[in-house]
């Protein structure tokens, strides 16, 4: 069947009326949206390479969808500037790798919403806070790219809440979740170079995040204090299970850390090796399972998972850890991953390159 | 003023379901479970009934290592050479 990519909607000429129109079609998020005007889906447009009619993602029960055109619409009505396009673009190709699931994370009663993390120049390129107030709102980027996501979501795969999107509480993340790692003072190699990209090249990292914590902590002055809060917060009881873990240390927290000489991999190795509960507390709050406690610690165990105990992950690489946030403050973050385990594994693309395509 | 449609431009997939069975009675039945907590049990009790009431006979269990990721087609295309009829669900 050819692809209609020419679906056009004529409304009068009136920018609150199609606003409303908008609404009317449940286009939106809730919130109003900038009218998809052809002449602003061409602006987008002209920010991809590939033709309109290219499929970025699909979705796995469906078969909907998503093509260079339907991102370029739904980043219009999002608010994003077209130099946005190319990191709404990598997601997508990011979330369409079979490991993230987003139909799982998207349809489940477990409420994640994907958090998008962009690393290298290109964020600064486009403005993108990595700073004061990171997870709040306040910038176009960061607020418009994740809004994009979400309507993405919406409208082209009809991951409609009620319907195929069955979150039991949700969480305020599914408006927009989109941060970028702030490069600034960041003691400890960018993620996108960690990810084996040339130099320069820039990457979105996806993560089905469910919810946010803040860790607290003012009065700690040795890794083992401020990674020993993170750690308390990542085995808490209402959250452990054997998934994944985004950590964004606070900068005050992150000096803590490297001036003592801390690498990732050193954090990443405390932060698994204390994020953890016994056998006895999970049983304690029915969580315990014999299969995932045998999974953790079968044949494949990693050495620093203790008898006894079900650690948060399966390896310390399960803990992406990277800085983000203003310069004051020790207030950094635990973001867990989607409901009970390993249904959605974090996956990253590179933003406006293709190195591995075809 | 024109706007463009945001819904999915893609090609459109066509679904359709499979030819009911005639009867039920003495075929076989496969289970496919997800591996949440509770779903051998609970489809096994329901797969039971279907034993004593018709006559049916359990040929095999299937199992999906994500509850929430579509069957893998090997499976499926398993199941569909191995029984007559799969019971499944989803829940908590």
């Amino acid at each position: 069947m050819p692809l209609d990519l020419n679906r056009i909607h004529n409304v009068p000429d009136d920018l609150l009326a199609a606003i409303d129109y908008c609404y009317e079609q449940g286009w939106t998020d809730g919130l109003p949206v900038i009218p998809p005007a052809v002449d602003r889906v061409y602006a987008m447009l002209a920010y991809e390479g590939r033709p309109p009619e290219a499929v970025i993602a699909t979705h796995p029960a469906t078969g909907l969808q998503l093509t260079v055109h339907a991102a370029a619409v739904n980043a219009v009505m999002a608010g994003c500037l077209p130099e946005y396009f190319p990191v709404l673009i990598a997601a997508f190709e990011a979330m369409d790798k079979p490991g993230f699931n987003f139909h799982g994370s998207t349809a489940s009663t477990g409420g994640s919403a994907p958090l998008l993390i962009v690393s290298g120049p290109y964020a600064d390129a486009i403005g993108m806070n990595a700073d004061v107030n990171l997870f709040g709102p306040g910038n176009r980027a960061n607020a418009t790219i994740g809004r994009a996501t979400r309507l993405i979501l919406r409208n082209v795969f009809q991951m409609i809440p009620g319907i195929s999107d069955k979150s039991t509480q949700g969480n305020p993340g599914k408006y927009s979740f989109c941060i970028a790692e702030r490069a600034r003072d960041n003691p400890w190699p960018l993620l996108c170079e960690t990810q084996n990209y040339p130099e320069g090249v820039s990457s979105v990292t996806v993560f089905a995040g469910g919810g946010f914590c803040n860790v607290e902590n003012h009065g700690g002055n040795t890794p083992e204090q401020i990674l020993g809060s993170v750690a308390d917060a990542m085995a808490n009881e209402g959250c452990i299970t054997l998934g994944q873990s985004v950590v964004i240390l606070a900068p005050e927290h992150m000096r803590i850390v490297a001036d003592a000489g801390w690498t990732r991999q050193h954090a990443q190795d405390f932060l698994f090796s204390q994020a953890k509960r016994s056998v006895e507390e999970m049983t304690r709050v029915g969580k315990f399972r014999d299969i995932e406690y045998d999974k953790q610690h079968g044949a494949d165990a990693h050495p620093l998972a203790e008898i006894g105990y079900l650690h948060r992950g399966l390896t310390p690489d399960d803990i992406l850890i990277t800085m983000g946030g203003g310069d004051a403050g020790g207030h950094s973050c635990f973001i867990p991953s989607w409901s009970r385990g390993r249904g959605s594994i974090m996956q990253h693309k590179p933003i406006g390159v293709c190195i591995d395509c075809n | 003023m024109q706007l463009y449609d945001p819904t999915s431009s893609g090609a459109e997939r066509h679904l359709s379901r499979a030819a009911a069975l005639a009867s039920l009675d003495g075929k076989t039945i496969g289970i496919l479970e997800n591996g949440k907590l509770n779903a051998v049990e609970m489809l096994h009790e329901i797969a039971d009934l279907f034993v004593q009431r018709n006559g049916c006979v359990i040929r095999a269990v299937y199992s999906k290592s994500n509850a929430s990721a579509p069957a893998p087609s090997e499976t499926l295309a398993q199941a569909a050479a191995e029984v007559d009829f799969l019971i499944t669900g989803l829940g908590d």
